[in-house]
């Protein structure tokens, strides 16, 4: 019993002096401010009925804990990369998580089975904007900027991208 | 009669030159090698290939159809896109997108099997553990711990798969297979989903909340209340039934059911095979039924209670009337969680006594960048003449431990633990765990 008391002290020692992981300072860093004050519009396909969301409904359909939409479709929650500024936003915005917690609540979420489909990741606002228009269960952001008619935006707290209190931004918010 | 091949050369020869005979040769030769060559679904594409090239033809010419008119309809409507006004689309705007939303399909996923591709994912979870104690007879061990395999398909927008393939040594050394969990899921709406096959009972908030990984979990392992029935758990962990899960309209609060029926656990003898996965040794079913809140007030907060029956027939005794009562309020933030749940065991013998088991934890940890130390109390009091489960008797006592992440796949934990119990001494334990994903 000493024996193995003294080789795990010596472990501990070793893990101690490897210090903070390179991800867990990532994580710690302030929001980046790429983008200035653009905002992040929420988007559906344009034949998804929902107009409006409360900022804690949108929170649950980007968590996972909301499965379908009003209209019976399944919901397909599609992110940007990790390298776009906007998925940050969202992270912050929308999550209040890291990288690594966003990762880590799906693995878990989508092991017991509380979430039913993982997000789809795209690399490009483009391609977010197609994939949106093409599944009628789909839901993303790009910037104010990229969005077309070919999707439709969502209110959030009753409030579009252009109002002045709007809530995401690249930035960080200005209204509460 | 018979002709060598080189007399069938000048047979011929005296139509052909040698030349052309051996040309010929050739290219049957090539023709034969093809025939023999050729897979059987290539033949087949050959052999059906008119009607498939007319269908093919006919999508590209509906394609075709389809792109003209979005073209036309764009050089009529000449205009860029209204960026300030998104959520309003002028209909000359709009109505491009319905020609081609009609080209797009309806499901992506499709509910029409695609047999050229596996619709089937794979994520594995594994640990390596080293750890000792003072108990008489146990050596310091390294322990490979389960191999999971954790398997889903979506196999349509309303169905999917999820299995846990765990591979797992036991106490003599040898390795074993087994599916943990098997679930076809059907997914109706929010309010109703059905999940059949192979699943972890809701008994509680631990046993759904955390499967057969450790690399999820923030200890070394699983408090003894939820631990597995092959290592001398007292809980049916396991069950083979059907479990409705869903919201309740209840706003703000986040209301959620759970129901479930199944084979229950075995209880015939101590040696059988806990999860009855074939066959039920009766024909009594057990019952669960759960419900709990996740009020957005609070965000990471879940409070909830469980009740289980089944009955039990135990060789030599007489039926045994099994109620499992749980209750559980946790607080899990990325950073932060404290979890809390207490459990009674209640097995009572038709014409005799009852049989009372209550058992508690208490889990509470912090992260700090990489690092989250964490510390349990658990208890549990099991009657000494307890007729169903392993004799576990009276165990109490804490663990104190700490997490680290060197990388988003791996964690090092180390745990320390000091188990009272009765008419026994208390045991001091120390592991090591290296648990991953990949």
């Amino acid at each position: 019993m000493r024996r193995l008391f003294s080789i795990l002290l010596f472990l501990i020692i070793a893990l101690a002096s490897a210090g903070l992981s390179p991800h867990a300072a990532v994580s710690a860093s302030p929001p980046t401010a790429t983008g200035g004050e653009q905002a992040l519009a929420i988007i559906v396909n344009q034949s998804n009925p929902v107009e409006n969301f409360s900022i804690e409904e949108l929170r649950k359909i980007f968590l996972g804990e909301r499965s379908h939409w009003p209209n019976g479709r399944r919901i397909t929650l599609v992110m940007l990369d990790e390298t776009q500024p906007e998925r940050k936003a969202v992270l912050r915005d929308i999550y209040s998580m890291s990288e690594k917690d966003f990762n880590n609540h799906f693995i878990q979420g989508v092991f017991t089975g509380a979430v039913f489909v993982s997000p789809k990741t795209l690399a490009t606002p483009a391609e977010v904007r197609k994939f949106v228009f093409n599944v009628p269960g789909a839901i993303g952001y790009v910037r104010v900027s990229e969005v077309d008619p070919s999707v439709k935006v969502l209110r959030v707290d009753g409030r579009l991208p252009e109002d002045k209190d709007y809530r995401f931004r690249l930035a960080g918010r200005i209204g509460k | 009669m018979k002709f060598s091949v080189g007399q069938c050369a000048n047979l011929v020869g005296r139509v052909f030159s040698y030349r052309i005979v051996f040309r010929l040769a050739a290219l049957a030769a090539v023709f034969f090698l093809l025939q023999i060559t050729t897979p059987p679904m290539a033949q087949a594409q050959v052999a059906d290939g008119t009607p498939s090239d007319r269908q093919t033809i006919e999508l590209l010419l509906q394609r075709i159809d389809r792109l003209e008119a979005r073209v036309a309809q764009l050089e009529s409507a000449k205009q860029p896109p209204p960026a300030a006004a998104p959520s309003q689309p002028s209909a000359a705007a709009a109505a491009p997108e319905t020609v081609a939303q009609e080209a797009a399909p309806e499901h992506p996923e499709g509910e029409r099997m695609d047999v050229s591709k596996t619709l089937m994912k794979i994520r594995g979870f594994g640990d390596v553990t080293f750890h000792g104690d003072n108990r008489h007879g146990d050596n310091t061990s390294f322990t490979l711990g389960q191999l999971n395999l954790f398997i889903t398909s979506d196999i349509s927008e309303r169905f999917k798969f999820l299995g846990e393939l765990v591979f797992e040594a036991d106490s003599h050394n040898s390795f074993g297979a087994e599916f943990e969990r098997y679930l076809l899921q059907y997914s109706r709406n929010d309010y109703f989903n059905v999940s059949i096959g192979r699943y972890h009972s809701a008994i509680g908030y631990y046993n759904t909340a955390y499967h057969h990984s450790t690399w999820l979990q923030t200890a070394t392992g699983r408090p003894l209340l939820f631990e597995f029935e092959d290592r001398g758990g007292p809980l049916p962990v396991h069950n083979v039934g059907v479990s409705v899960t869903g919201l309740v309209p209840s706003g703000r609060l986040g209301l959620h059911y759970v129901a479930e029926v199944g084979n229950g656990r075995a209880s015939l003898s101590p040696g059988s095979e806990p999860v009855q996965n074939v066959v039920d040794e009766n024909n009594g079913k057990s019952f669960n039924l759960a419900f709990l809140v996740k009020p957005e007030a609070v965000r990471g907060l879940q409070a909830g209670f469980s009740a289980y029956h089944d009955g039990l027939k135990p060789a030599g005794l007489a039926n045994v009337n099994e109620t499992i009562l749980a209750a559980h309020a946790v607080l899990v933030r990325p950073n932060f969680e404290w979890l809390n749940e207490a459990l009674l065991i209640r097995h009572a013998v038709d014409g005799s006594r009852t049989f009372n088991t209550p058992g508690f934890y208490t889990q509470v940890s912090k992260r700090f960048a990489s690092y989250r130390p964490y510390f349990r109390y658990q208890y549990i009091n099991e009657p000494d003449a307890e007729p169903v489960f392993p004799q576990l008797g009276r165990r109490e006592g804490p663990s104190v431990g700490l997490r680290f992440d060197p990388s988003e796949s791996v964690a090092i934990k180390l745990q320390y633990d000091y188990t009272m119990q009765r008419h026994l001494p208390a045991t001091n334990g120390l592991a090591l765990q290296f648990g991953f994903t990949f």
